[in-house]
């Protein structure tokens, strides 16, 4: 009974994180406050985390937690306090384009499935394997080292513009 | 470039070198190009004359360029020497450069002197075009350029407004013919396929081509020679032109241009001597143009008047020849008209020079012991207009009755009757205006006559010389000369006996007119003064020329003015055009307006509009695979 | 239904939902976080298809998704920060200078 849980557990948490990252996702759109938001933004990467994990790509997973979360997201918090969010000119939630939007997004959301259903590719012939950190990088380094350049050079700029960012906001205010 | 193109060619260049270079480079040198280059040309057409004639009369040919190539047919700028091209353009170059010759001394003292001689030289190369042209298209550019040429000389001095308008008169009544002449041209295209008119000619001589009437392309042909050569009812504009220099009247409106016509008629005989109707339409509106012509002429008062409406009676008589068939004496008048006209047209511009620009006959008089040399030759072109024996004009006048009575193709008493009665009545208006203007009392001002002087020998000179032409010139017998090419016509076998008693009669008519004018207008014209009055009406009828300008222009001139106001400015520019324009731009302005307020500034709405076309796009690519 | 089209399923909603929220959400840090939804949910269909196909090209495009991504917010951010001190206010209506 136990390996009938266990074998079906994986199934159940894969589900079970689906259903967290989309309640996150939609309470995104909803919630007021942008603190709120942000916490629920938060939730849904980490669920994404968990189902990567559960595919496998465990380094992957790091990587959104890391990263997305712990530096992006903690960013994104640092600016929300920053700024005053009982701003009065923040007078409703929504843009005039709700209804259009809202519909836009349902036929948008059939399209898409179904155009991924007719494509649906067959049941996974490959085992599930998982992705070895090594492999990856050696992988990585080998065939995608020009990615990984181009990565930096983006970086590089990023940096750059911040601090030009910086210098522009210290004059503005001096 | 052969040396039918020189002739041409010359008076072109003259054209340039004076119309460019003429003010900085000084009288002098205008005045050498100008006269210079015209008489080059009359050598050198004298040689190609020469060896024409050496040759067996054949006709010299010579092709300067093709113009053009449509569909087949070649369009040439050739000119051709014929019999009847020679006499013209020996006429057109010789007179033309006496003429030119003429102008140095008339137009000294005006400051657009090499203006002037551009003109001229512009004029000459024209006319020679003409003359010389093989195809009705070359001959056509030469008329339109003569009629641009008269235009620009008409309206020489243009600062006067009345003498500017004097040009567009002259010019635009010469397009209403030439409207005509271009109908005619279309149909002779139509029916030969070439424009050439010694192929035209010979076409015609074998027959009328299928499909075309030949009296009306004769009838097409003569409207645009009733619009250069002043007949009725396109006759309005020479009087006026009148308001251009002496030397211009002279050389265009008497000597060459105005003859164009009857070149044109005379060269297209071919097609005249099918044309039955034609050539009566011809000789009818030839003998009453003369006639009328002749009756305005009694009264005009001053002294270039006289001498236009003369030109346009004698060019009625010149057609009324070649109505009835006669186009070797048709010439043969164009030649001693050009001879004594110019010479009646420079000597009455030596008058005016002597008068210090004074033009009215009234106020003349007296004049024949003060400048003699003009005198004399205005009174042997007198006589010889008059038809007095042996004079030029006696001989040509003579023929015209003689084939106005007698010939076979539309020969008639009455045609003989109303030429006859012009002939009297143009004796009679020559004499008087000799009369007035040399003999008698003195009427003019104290100041004019003191200033009264002979004209120097660049003008006296050139009037000595045309008044030999103009007395010995008959004897040039041209109608025989032009035989070969141009037969004349047979005579009626009732009229054949009348011959002798003919020329009696018109030496009468000549002499006629000489002793009513002396009776009439001698001793200060106290005869003529006395009759007036019983006259009133119809004198008034003859001085304002039968009124025909007021009718022209009531009928014609001012509901074209109201049509062009109404309803070409009001609705045709200003609504339609104008309307649609700007109702174009304020269309333009409209959508633009409409559109530009996708620009929200709201970037939502960009955001939406981006998931609408991604949205569009999956579909799209969904539905089709 | 098996678990990659589930997944599949669950990143097209993701990513719609991110869409929708950039349409629909007024305040400027909201906007900004749904952007962030959106390459989530390309993340994951990413990963998705990596363990289907068991390539390493999908974790290799997923991890310079992570870079462009922070790239991205270190930049905006501060873009915001100077937006908001100009017209102080975070409300997507005031920033329509490009109208017309």
């Amino acid at each position: 009974m136990i390996e009938t849980l266990l074998a079906g557990l994986d199934e159940l948490l894969l589900v079970a994180f689906g259903i967290g990252a989309l309640a996150g996702a939609l309470l995104m759109i909803v919630l007021r406050e942008p603190m709120r938001v942000a916490t629920a933004l938060i939730s849904t990467m980490v669920f994404l985390g968990g189902i990567y994990g559960l595919l496998g790509v465990h380094f992957i997973a790091a990587f959104q937690v890391l990263i997305y979360v712990g530096a992006v997201m903690v960013f994104m918090v640092y600016v929300i306090m920053m700024l005053d969010p009982r701003d009065p000119a923040i007078q409703s939630r929504f843009s005039r384009l709700l209804v259009p939007a809202v519909i836009g997004f349902v036929i948008l959301v059939f399209v898409l499935v179904g155009a991924a259903w007719q494509g649906a590719p067959e049941a996974p012939a490959a085992p599930r394997e998982t992705f070895g950190l090594q492999q990856f990088a050696a992988a990585f380094v080998r065939e995608y080292w020009l990615h990984f350049m181009v990565a930096t050079v983006l970086m590089e700029a990023a940096i750059v513009a911040a601090v030009a960012v910086v210098k522009l906001h210290r004059r503005g205010r001096g | 470039m052969g040396a039918l193109t020189w002739i041409v060619v010359l008076p072109l260049l003259g054209f340039l070198i004076n119309g460019l270079a003429g003010n900085a480079l000084g009288k002098r040198f205008v005045s050498v190009v100008g006269c210079g280059l015209p008489i080059a040309s009359f050598l050198i057409a004298a040689a190609c004359v020469a060896s024409l004639l050496a040759g067996g009369s054949k006709p010299l040919i010579e092709t300067a360029f093709t113009w053009a190539v449509v569909g087949g047919k070649s369009f040439e700028i050739a000119f051709y020497l014929d019999r009847l091209s020679a006499v013209m353009v020996l006429v057109v170059t010789g007179v033309g450069s006496l003429i030119h010759i003429y102008s140095t001394g008339y137009m000294h003292d005006d400051e657009s002197y090499a203006r002037f001689f551009a003109y001229l030289n512009l004029f000459l190369f024209f006319m020679l075009l003409l003359v010389l042209g093989r195809s009705m298209l070359v001959l056509f550019v030469g008329w339109e350029g003569v009629g641009l040429a008269s235009y620009l000389l008409i309206g020489f001095w243009f600062e006067d407004p009345e003498k500017a308008a004097a040009g567009k008169k002259a010019f635009i009544t010469n397009r209403i013919g030439d409207a005509g002449f271009l109908l005619g041209m279309f149909l002779v295209f139509f029916a030969v396929g070439t424009l050439d008119m010694d192929r035209v000619n010979a076409a015609f001589a074998a027959g009328v081509p299928a499909g075309v009437s030949a009296s009306v392309i004769g009838v097409l042909l003569f409207v645009g020679a009733t619009g250069k050569s002043a007949q009725i009812p396109l006759h309005v504009w020479l009087p006026d032109a009148m308001a251009g220099p002496t030397p211009v009247s002279a050389l265009i409106h008497a000597a060459t241009m105005v003859t164009a016509g009857v070149y044109l008629v005379a060269r297209m005989s071919g097609i005249y001597v099918h044309a039955e109707t034609a050539s009566q339409v011809v000789a009818t509106v030839g003998v009453l143009t003369a006639f009328f012509a002749a009756t305005v002429a009694l009264v005009q008062t001053d002294i270039k008047r006289v001498l236009a409406y003369s030109t346009v009676s004698q060019l009625g008589f010149m057609f009324l020849a070649a109505g009835v068939g006669a186009y070797g004496v048709a010439i043969f008048h164009v030649v001693t008209h050009a001879f004594f006209k110019a010479c009646l047209f420079l000597g009455a511009g030596s008058v005016i020079h002597a008068m210090s620009g004074e033009q009215d006959i009234r106020r003349m008089g007296g004049l024949a012991r003060k400048i003699p040399v003009t005198f004399a030759t205005f009174a042997v072109s007198t006589a010889a207009i008059a038809g007095l024996p042996p004079l030029s004009g006696f001989f040509s006048k003579d023929e015209i009755l003689w084939f106005a009575y007698g010939s076979v193709t539309g020969g008639s008493p009455w045609l003989l009757l109303l030429a006859s009665a012009t002939a009297l009545l143009t004796a009679f208006y020559m004499f008087r205006l000799l009369w007035l203007t040399f003999f008698g009392r003195p009427r003019m001002d104290e100041e004019v006559a003191h200033h009264i002087h002979e004209s120097p020998w660049s003008m006296t000179g050139v009037l000595v010389v045309l008044a030999l032409l103009a007395a010995f010139g008959g004897f040039f017998s041209i109608p025989q000369f032009l035989e070969p090419m141009l037969p004349l016509p047979a005579i009626r076998p009732q009229a054949q006996s009348f011959h002798g008693p003919l020329v009696w009669i018109a030496t009468g008519l000549g002499v006629g007119g000489l002793l009513l004018a002396a009776y009439f207008y001698g001793n200060d014209a106290v005869r003529a003064a006395a009759l007036r009055p019983g006259f009133e009406p119809v004198h008034r009828l003859l001085s304002g020329k039968y009124y025909i300008d007021e009718l022209y222009d009531a009928v014609l001139g001012r509901p074209l003015a109201w049509i062009s106001e109404k309803v070409f400015l009001r609705i045709g520019d200003r609504l339609l055009i104008d309307g649609s324009l700007n109702g174009l731009a304020a269309l333009a302005e409209r959508s633009a307006g409409r559109l530009s307020k996708m620009q929200t500034g709201n970037l939502h709405l960009y955001l939406f509009l981006v998931l609408a076309g991604l949205v569009g796009a999956l579909i799209w690519s969904w539905r089709n695979g | 239904m098996d678990r990659v089209q589930l997944l599949i399923g669950l990143s097209i909603a993701l990513f719609s939902i991110g869409l929708l929220g950039v349409i629909v959400r007024r305040n400027l840090l909201v906007m900004l976080m749904c952007m962030e939804l959106m390459l989530n949910g390309v993340n994951l269909s990413l990963v998705t298809f990596a363990h289907q196909m068991g390539e390493a090209v999908g974790a290799v495009l997923v991890f310079l998704i992570f870079v462009v991504a922070t790239a991205e917010i270190a930049v905006a951010i501060p873009i915001v920060l100077l937006l908001v001190e100009r017209k102080h206010s975070l409300d997507i209506g005031a920033y329509n200078d490009l109208k017309g």
